[in-house]
């Protein structure tokens, strides 16, 4: 058996160490901060449990139709259990910090 | 100029069930201007560092100079799961691929079987991940996509070795009956609702030639994080059923509808594969499948300043569903004129070609190179302004362009 996995310690702005190891692999941390205010405790709460916040910022701006269809997703398709309350507040989140008000949108 | 299309963004909600909550919106809000999100770059195990757009699961995209070679490294090669939990150790010692359902004789390989039990056969072949480039939708077209927003670093070309999947299910024994092979690898959902990564082909795609079942990758183990110890290989085919850390492989009589394979990674079942009017989901569906004649530039980089008078070697690859590379042109004036690149050494229908054209800019001023590549059945690339939209965003191919300033 040749398993030679190096493991990276990560620092987030730092260099990266490489060692060694036969033992299982340490996926570095990353944090990717989101902006503070409007109930990000929600978003924290919720959005964390099956991917990082690198999927969202990822996204860009986007319009309030696209959260809105987003949030509607991840809880339709891929069963996130949050309340019909704390999704509006999530996509309100996103359209503040991460979007826009789209202008013909219903 | 007026890129905005009016086409609408209406639909692309459908793709993802959320019918009633998306609405038409201007085109021209969307496109670029983007909060600045630059993925930080992160050294991942066996990785040099990398564009991290997410750490759980890992979406790590290759730098463009990526494609300034043939074959891509191991270490640089773009790891993309769907699934957060992914296993951190695999014993070889009791890790088994089982084939089961619909056969004769359910097997349970290990590594060792696999590699003495069946002839070894070795294939170099694009993996392209079916939201490759995928942000250059909005940029080139005004039109959003959902799906992560991947340059054209979700793509390398490797060297696999390993046994025929056909090899492996005749050993089982496929029953008369069987329609479907699916397959699935080690990664799970968070929380066990969430639509588990299944893929499924038809058996008589899955009893061709090519299909392989990995265990090496450019003449090692497959790194970890690209799906070690087993990697299924569909050459000519977007990645989507490639399936990393194989683990089963179910042989069915039925179709079994599924998420990723019914409603992810599909697109309108029409000539253009694109929307023409409408909402995306407002067609009939299919899967994308086989990839498409696409170009790359490697060399040099987007707004690279360069001397005047300077020999440049502009370089990059090309690639298609399998039926080989005809030409590369170039063009250094924004479409107007072109020419023939050399194309390098042919490693295989499957695998990237290598093209290269030496420029001499002898006048100062701002350049749009772009390149355009024609296969044997003369399919082309299509120019940025002409290429379909779908919402889920896959299957870019546009002509690529990337502006230098010579001084
Ligand atoms: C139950 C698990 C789960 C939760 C909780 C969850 N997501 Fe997701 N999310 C997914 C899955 C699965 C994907 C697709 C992953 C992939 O293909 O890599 C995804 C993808 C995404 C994407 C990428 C774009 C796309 O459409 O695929 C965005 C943006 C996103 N999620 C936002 C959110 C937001 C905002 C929240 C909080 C409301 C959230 N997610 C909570 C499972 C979840």
């Amino acid at each position: 058996m040749k398993i030679n996995i190096l493991i990276a310690g990560i620092l987030l702005s730092a260099t990266a160490l490489f060692s060694q190891v036969t033992k299982p692999i340490e996926l570095p941390y990353v944090e990717y901060p989101i902006e503070a205010g409007d109930h990000d405790e929600v978003v924290q709460q919720y959005c964390l449990t099956c991917h990082s916040f690198g999927y969202m910022l990822n996204q860009g701006k986007k319009s309030r139709p696209y959260w809105t269809g987003t949030v509607a997703k991840m809880v339709n398709e891929f069963k996130a259990p949050i309340p019909k309350e704390d999704q509006q507040i999530i996509i309100n989140y996103f359209v503040k910090h991460y979007g826009y008000e789209s202008n013909t949108g219903h | 100029m007026d890129k905005f299309s009016r086409r609408n963004f209406l639909g692309a909600g459908l793709i993802f069930g959320a019918s009633t909550l998306f609405a038409k919106e201007a085109a021209k809000t969307v496109a670029t201007e983007t909060k600045a999100f630059v993925p930080p770059m992160i050294a991942f195990p066996e990785k040099k560092p990398m564009k991290t757009i997410s750490d759980r699961p890992p979406l790590l995209e290759s730098s463009r100079d990526i494609f300034t070679q043939a074959i891509t490294p191991n270490d640089q090669f773009f790891v993309r799961w769907h699934m957060p939990d992914i296993p951190t150790y695999i014993d070889l010692n009791t890790f088994r691929l089982e084939v089961k359902g619909s056969v004769a004789n359910a097997l349970s390989l290990s590594i060792d079987d696999l590699k003495s039990k069946f002839e070894p056969v070795e294939i170099t072949s694009v993996l392209q991940c079916g939201g490759n480039s995928r942000k250059f939708f909005s940029e080139k077209t005004g039109q959003a996509t959902h799906g992560v927003q991947w340059g054209h670093g979700a793509m390398g070309c490797a060297v696999w070795k390993g046994a025929r999947l056909k090899d492996i299910l005749n050993m089982a024994g496929v029953n008369a009956t069987a329609k479907y092979v699916g397959v699935n690898g080690l990664e799970k959902p968070a929380i066990d609702e969430t639509p588990h990564f299944f893929r499924e082909m038809g058996i008589d795609e899955a009893l061709t030639d090519e299909l392989i079942v990995a265990y090496e990758m450019n003449g090692q183990d497959i790194p970890y994080l690209n799906g070690f110890p087993l990697k299924l290989i569909i050459p000519g085919h977007f990645s989507d059923s490639w399936v990393k850390m194989l683990s089963e492989i179910t042989v069915m009589d039925e179709y079994r509808k599924t998420f990723f394979m019914d409603v992810a990674y599909t697109v309108p079942d029409n000539d253009c594969e694109c929307v023409i009017s409408g909402g995306d989901f407002e067609y009939k569906r299919k899967p994308i499948a086989q990839m498409k004649v696409k170009s790359v530039i490697g060399y040099p980089a987007p707004n690279s300043v360069i001397k005047k008078g300077s020999r440049i070697n502009v370089t990059g690859v090309a690639f298609d569903q399998g039926k080989g590379i005809k030409e590369v042109m170039i063009s250094l004036d924004g479409g107007k004129s072109w020419s023939s690149t050399n194309l390098q050494k042919d490693y295989g229908k499957y695998a990237y070609r290598q093209w290269s054209f030496s420029w001499e800019p002898k006048i100062k001023g701002e350049y749009s190179i772009m390149v355009r590549a024609i296969n044997r059945i003369g399919n082309i690339q299509p120019l940025p302004g002409d290429i379909g939209w779908n919402a889920g965003g896959y299957q870019y191919n546009a002509v690529d362009v990337v502006n230098v300033k010579i001084v």
